[in-house]
């Protein structure tokens, strides 16, 4: 394993803090709709592949870019990777979606994307990212998995 | 017959028989009686120590060895000791296999009590010629290195005479050495002796021969019973390298060229060598070094994820700043050095863009500033005004933040090194910052800067009061926010003890327009909790108390703010000491006033601020002395008691009255209020009255001494209740609840009666009348209520009684047997309370009985009962508990059963977090058969309509998923 990660030094930013408990939250009676800061809290501490960061230290992901509609049960993530010619971009997606598919309800239809111009095969990695035939096969693959189950634990 | 050691024989002997070896105790034993002379002996084994053989001398030699070692150390004269050395140094030059025997000998001819140091001279001449040390096995050369620590350590000046010959011989018997527990020991021995032997020319042989172990990489074999640890030989040789200022130069060389390495162990020691090497190495060594040191220190320092390398580091760069300041006063390097952390360390403060990242910067600052008042001065002094400027640039808010927690940690570290006074300029800036802070609309800008300005009140001029005092004043009025609130009151607090005159003027006399308290009634009682805070500094006690003693006394609209206000101050133990309260009451008549407030007021005002009067009552007694207190009890009580005959509510003042007594205080009253108590507890139909009638019950019954007293109020107690009718139907619950006050007030005392009275609970938990009750009674006893029962109220406290309630409560349990169906849920709640406040490491001895409770208890529709349960069941998965661990197939679908509790939000909380912990604490052979179904079950949680019970949720859930799957990080 003498392979250098692409982006050496990439920009470390600030943690947000944790999203505080409001009183309507612990009110029995008050039904809380998933946000996208919801979504965001679940895959801000995603491991970078080759940093000991995560994506939010490294804004991969961000609050802003995630978009919910609980009308039509869709969720959309849009990822930004450090550099545009990231090798760990398809990864990273992957990585994003497997947390989701775990870890949302079933009736969400999930849409995992890189951020338009961020990055040089922006279609390719949609399309494979999008491919449900190839999702399923990768997690197939014992050393993939192992490789996103250390980045999502 | 002459045993053979009298004749010649002896040495055949020694040739053909092995018996012989185990007679030497008698040997010794004639010749200590003077039977045998030792000349004669070594005579007769003349045969066998010349004999022509190797194997016969190697025998003859290995036999003497014996004796000498087990004849008495004092036995033998320094004449005959001189011959046996003479002896023995000349069998050096014998053939190798007789030399480990003489090796032997000679360690116990040194330990022998005559033995002249002057022989070994000759001695080690011949064993440096004759012997090479690194060709005999290990536990020979470990006899070599002993005889040299055992001489060194019978006479060093000798050993010094012997010269650097001595010294080559030693280097040269050393070099090689490859045993760890030989290293170990010459390690150990080597700081010992560099420091006193001269090593004249040999200093760099001698560095290179110990630091060929640098660093040490080491790994001892994993059978090996006595194992030395790399670690422990780490420890030892880093002592060795920096043994005497001479090794110096060629350590910093050599500690410098590691510190480069891409070894981690490699870097660890270097910075700890370099630790230690500034308490022997001379300053001067130091000089042309301190660049490459800096750099190598400064990539470590900022390493991003060691944190075990960054302690040392600091450590390093810690003892290093200190052995440069020695000579700071004429030698430029120190300053220069200084200057050098300074200006990488501000690019580094200047680039951050995260918290993290600055205060990395910040904290090797501080690191070098503490260690030394000149580099404190230096260091503080730049970085004020750097930090300062800083925030003006307007970083993040975080940043923003950071900077004015910094700068208090660095006025105090000034403050520590007492150079305040050469950095006055500086520090006077910081107080205008906070000002700058405050004057922010965030909260968190104003708490920080709130929190600073009372580190640097010191500094705080006083043409800043006023404008501190504006936004102090505004924030109290308007703030909502509790934890703004409060640090405002204290910031007042601390300029007042700067400024008293000001804040007189300013604040009591001005803002809160003391003399006028009750016209503005805007914000009164926030305003009367900062006067009442206030009064706690000397300054303003008279005159602060004297008033809202008035406003209590003569205005009934507004007096019940005012009692709140001192009561929630007054009992703020680290705000007002006791002395404090008791001069207040001695000055002012507190109590009277509260008293005669309370008396008028009974009727009418509200449960909650009768509290806080009778809070306040109690709170004073308390910190009053004995005499003190019965002189006030004799003064109110009678006329208080009569009251009580006309209206029950009266007893509330009665009982803050004796809450807080001291234990030693018993007048006559005790037994007639005792029989009041215990009629209001059980006839009273008031809920409130009727708990403060069972404290009082319950503080009667723990603080009388024993002995007359307690019998008293013990016989008034059992009389009453044999007399007292049983025909109410609510008297069997209040009976049951002034039980558990009973059991409370002596189980806290340690008295064994309240075996007694818990049985009597006991067995009504098993009725189906009264079960709920019984297990509220249990509560009781086990909960800690906040006024009664406990020491600030000078009651006494057994440390241990929880302990004791659990092993009662089982033992009671057991000979009640199972309980019946209708109190089945009772029961267990019961159970849960115990179970909940009993200390955890006793559940851990009694699991067996206590986790198959739990278990059953999951099935019970009451939260009450859930939530105690499962929070003993995550205790027990969390400590990996293998009797739950065998039961996970009855446990697991309870607890997916629960995880959809729709009545409450924390059972279906704790569920899934016990969940969470189960997957994460077993063995994945034990999980690995309900993964899938477990699984499936979570699904429905991630669309739970609560937030909180989501995120647990998602966090069970994909715990679960990486059960026995690739990647999952656990030990077994």
């Amino acid at each position: 394993m003498t392979k250098i990660a692409d982006n050496v030094n990439p920009n470390v930013y600030e943690k947000g803090s944790e999203r505080e408990v409001t009183s309507s939250e612990r009110d029995e009676d008050v039904v809380d709709e998933i946000d996208s800061r919801e979504i965001f809290d679940l895959l801000r501490n995603i491991n970078d592949p080759e940093h000991p960061l995560t994506l939010e230290e490294l804004r991969v992901i961000e609050e802003r870019n995630i978009y919910v509609d609980n009308k039509d049960n869709s969720v959309r993530v849009y990822f930004t990777p450090t550099i545009p010619h990231c090798s760990m971009a398809t990864l990273i997606g992957l990585s994003i979606r497997v947390l989701l598919l775990r870890a949302l309800p079933s009736r969400y239809k999930v849409t995992v994307e890189v951020s338009e111009g961020t990055h040089v095969s922006e279609h390719a990695v949609n399309k494979q990212l999008a491919d449900k035939e190839r999702v399923a096969a990768a997690l197939e693959n014992k050393n993939l998995v192992q490789i996103i189950n250390q980045c999502v634990a | 017959m002459e045993a053979i050691w009298y004749k010649s024989e002896l040495a055949d002997e020694i040739i053909k028989n092995n018996d012989i070896f185990n007679q030497t105790q008698s040997i010794i034993a004639d010749v200590v009686s003077g039977k045998l002379d030792i000349t004669v002996l070594v005579e007769n084994m003349a045969g066998v120590l010349t004999s022509k053989e190797v194997e016969d001398r190697e025998r003859g030699m290995r036999f003497f060895t014996k004796v000498l070692k087990e004849i008495p150390a004092d036995y033998l004269t320094e004449m005959q000791i001189k011959f046996i050395s003479k002896f023995y140094v000349d069998r050096l030059k014998d053939n190798h296999r007789v030399i480990p025997a003489v090796l032997e000998g000679y360690l116990s001819v040194i330990d022998m009590k005559h033995y002249n140091v002057q022989s070994s001279g000759e001695y080690l001449t011949a064993l440096f010629r004759e012997v090479a040390c690194q060709s005999q096995v290990r536990q020979d050369r470990y006899n070599i290195y002993l005889t040299i620590q055992k001489l060194f350590i019978k006479n060093v000046e000798y050993m010094k005479t012997l010269g650097p010959d001595f010294v080559y011989g030693f280097i040269s018997s050393m070099d090689g050495e490859r045993d760890p527990r030989n290293l170990l020991f010459l390690f150990n021995f080597l700081p010992n002796f560099l420091s006193n032997i001269p090593l004249g020319h040999l200093v760099e042989e001698m560095f290179e021969v110990i630091s060929c172990y640098y660093p040490i990489d080491f790994h001892p074999s994993p059978d090996d019973p006595a194992a030395v640890s790399r670690n422990d030989l780490a420890a030892v040789l880093c002592p060795c390298l920096c043994a005497i200022p001479e090794f110096a130069e060629h350590c910093l060389v050599l500690l410098i060229e590691k510190l480069d390495s891409n070894l981690r162990v490699a870097k660890i020691d270097s910075l700890m060598l370099l630790a230690a090497s500034c308490k022997t190495f001379k300053y001067e060594s130091y000089g042309p070094f301190l660049k490459a040191l800096w750099s190598s220190l400064h990539r470590e320092l900022t390493h991003k994820t060691d944190e075990e390398l960054k302690l040392v580091a600091h450590d390093a760069l810690s003892a290093l700043v200190s052995k440069l300041s020695t000579k700071a006063e004429t030698d430029q390097s120190f300053e220069n050095f200084v200057k050098g952390i300074l200006i990488s360390m501000q690019s580094a403060i200047a680039e951050s863009l995260t918290v993290i990242q600055f205060m990395e910067a910040i904290k090797i600052l501080l690191t070098a500033a503490n260690t030394s008042k000149q580099s404190c001065i230096l260091i503080i002094k730049a970085m004020i005004p750097a930090i300062l400027a800083y925030y003006e640039f307007k970083p993040l808010v975080k940043l923003q933040i950071s900077c004015l927690d910094v700068l208090g940690d660095m006025y105090e570290m000034a403050d520590h090194w007492e150079v305040l006074g050469e950095m006055e300029k500086e520090v006077n800036e910081i107080p205008q910052l906070c000002l700058t802070a405050v004057s922010e609309r965030a909260k968190d800008y104003q708490v920080s800067g709130f929190k600073t300005l009372i580190r640097v009140k010191n500094v705080l001029h006083i043409d800043l009061v006023l404008p501190f005092v504006e936004i102090l004043i505004y924030n109290i009025q308007q703030s909502q926010d509790s934890e703004l609130l409060s640090v405002c009151v204290e910031t007042v607090h601390a300029i007042a003890r700067k400024y008293p005159e000001l804040i007189m003027t300013l604040v009591v006399k001005g803002k809160c327009d003391l003399e006028n308290l009750t016209q503005d009634k805007t914000a009164l009682q926030k305003r009367l909790d900062l006067l009442s805070n206030l009064a706690s500094i000397d300054d303003f006690t008279k005159i602060i108390i004297e008033e809202m003693l008035k406003v209590i006394t003569t205005n009934d609209e507004e007096a019940s703010k005012v009692v709140k206000a001192l009561s929630g101050s007054i009992s703020n133990i680290s705000l007002y000491t006791e002395e404090k309260v008791a001069q207040i009451e001695s000055d002012h008549g507190l109590i009277s006033s509260i008293m005669e407030w309370l008396l008028k007021s009974i009727l009418d005002e509200s449960h909650e601020s009768l509290n806080h009067g009778c809070t306040l009552i109690s709170n004073t007694i308390c910190s009053l002395p004995p005499e003190k207190q019965s002189s006030i009890l004799s003064k109110h009580s009678k006329a208080i008691l009569e009251k009580c005959d006309s209206n029950e509510m009266y007893f509330l003042i009665l009982e803050c009255l004796y809450r807080s007594t001291s234990p030693t205080i018993y007048d006559t009253n005790f037994k007639d209020i005792m029989g009041l108590a215990l009629k209001l507890a059980l006839n009273s139909d008031n809920q409130l009255l009727r708990t403060k009638a069972c404290c009082m019950v319950a503080h009667f019954l723990n603080k009388a001494q024993s002995g007359p007293n307690f019998e008293i109020l013990n016989e008034v107690l059992k009389s009453y209740l044999t007399s007292c009718s049983r025909d109410n139907v609510n008297i069997l619950p209040r009976l049951i609840e002034l039980y558990g006050w009973i059991t409370k007030a002596l189980i806290l005392r340690g008295n064994d009666l309240f075996q007694f009275w818990l049985s009597k609970i006991m067995i009504s938990i098993s009725t189906s009348e009264c079960s709920v009750e019984a297990s509220e009674a249990i509560k009781i006893i086990m909960t800690d209520s906040e006024d009664c029962l406990n020491t600030r109220h000078h009651c006494r406290t057994s440390l241990l009684y929880r302990q004791r309630m659990f092993q009662t409560f089982v033992t009671l349990t057991e000979k009640l047997g199972p309980p019946n169906t209708d109190s089945e849920e009772a029961y267990y709640l019961s159970w849960g309370y115990v179970l909940e406040k009993t200390p955890k490491s006793i559940l851990n001895s009694q699991i067996n009985k206590v986790s198959p409770l739990v278990v059953d208890a999951l099935v019970y529709d009451n939260k009450e009962l859930l939530k105690v349960m499962l929070d003993v069941l995550i205790h027990f998965v969390q400590s990996k508990n293998i009797t739950v661990g065998h039961s996970l197939q009855t446990i697991l679908p309870r607890l997916i059963n629960l995880t959809t509790y729709v009545k409450c939000m924390d059972v279906r909380i704790k569920s899934l977090q016990c969940l969470y912990e189960i997957a994460n604490s077993y063995q994945t052979r034990l999980l690995l058969p309900h993964k899938q179904d477990i699984l499936i079950d979570l699904a429905p949680s991630l669309d739970d309509k609560k937030r909180l019970v989501r995120n647990v949720a998602v966090k069970a859930r994909t715990r679960w998923y990486l059960v026995g799957a690739p990647g999952e990080s656990k030990e077994d």
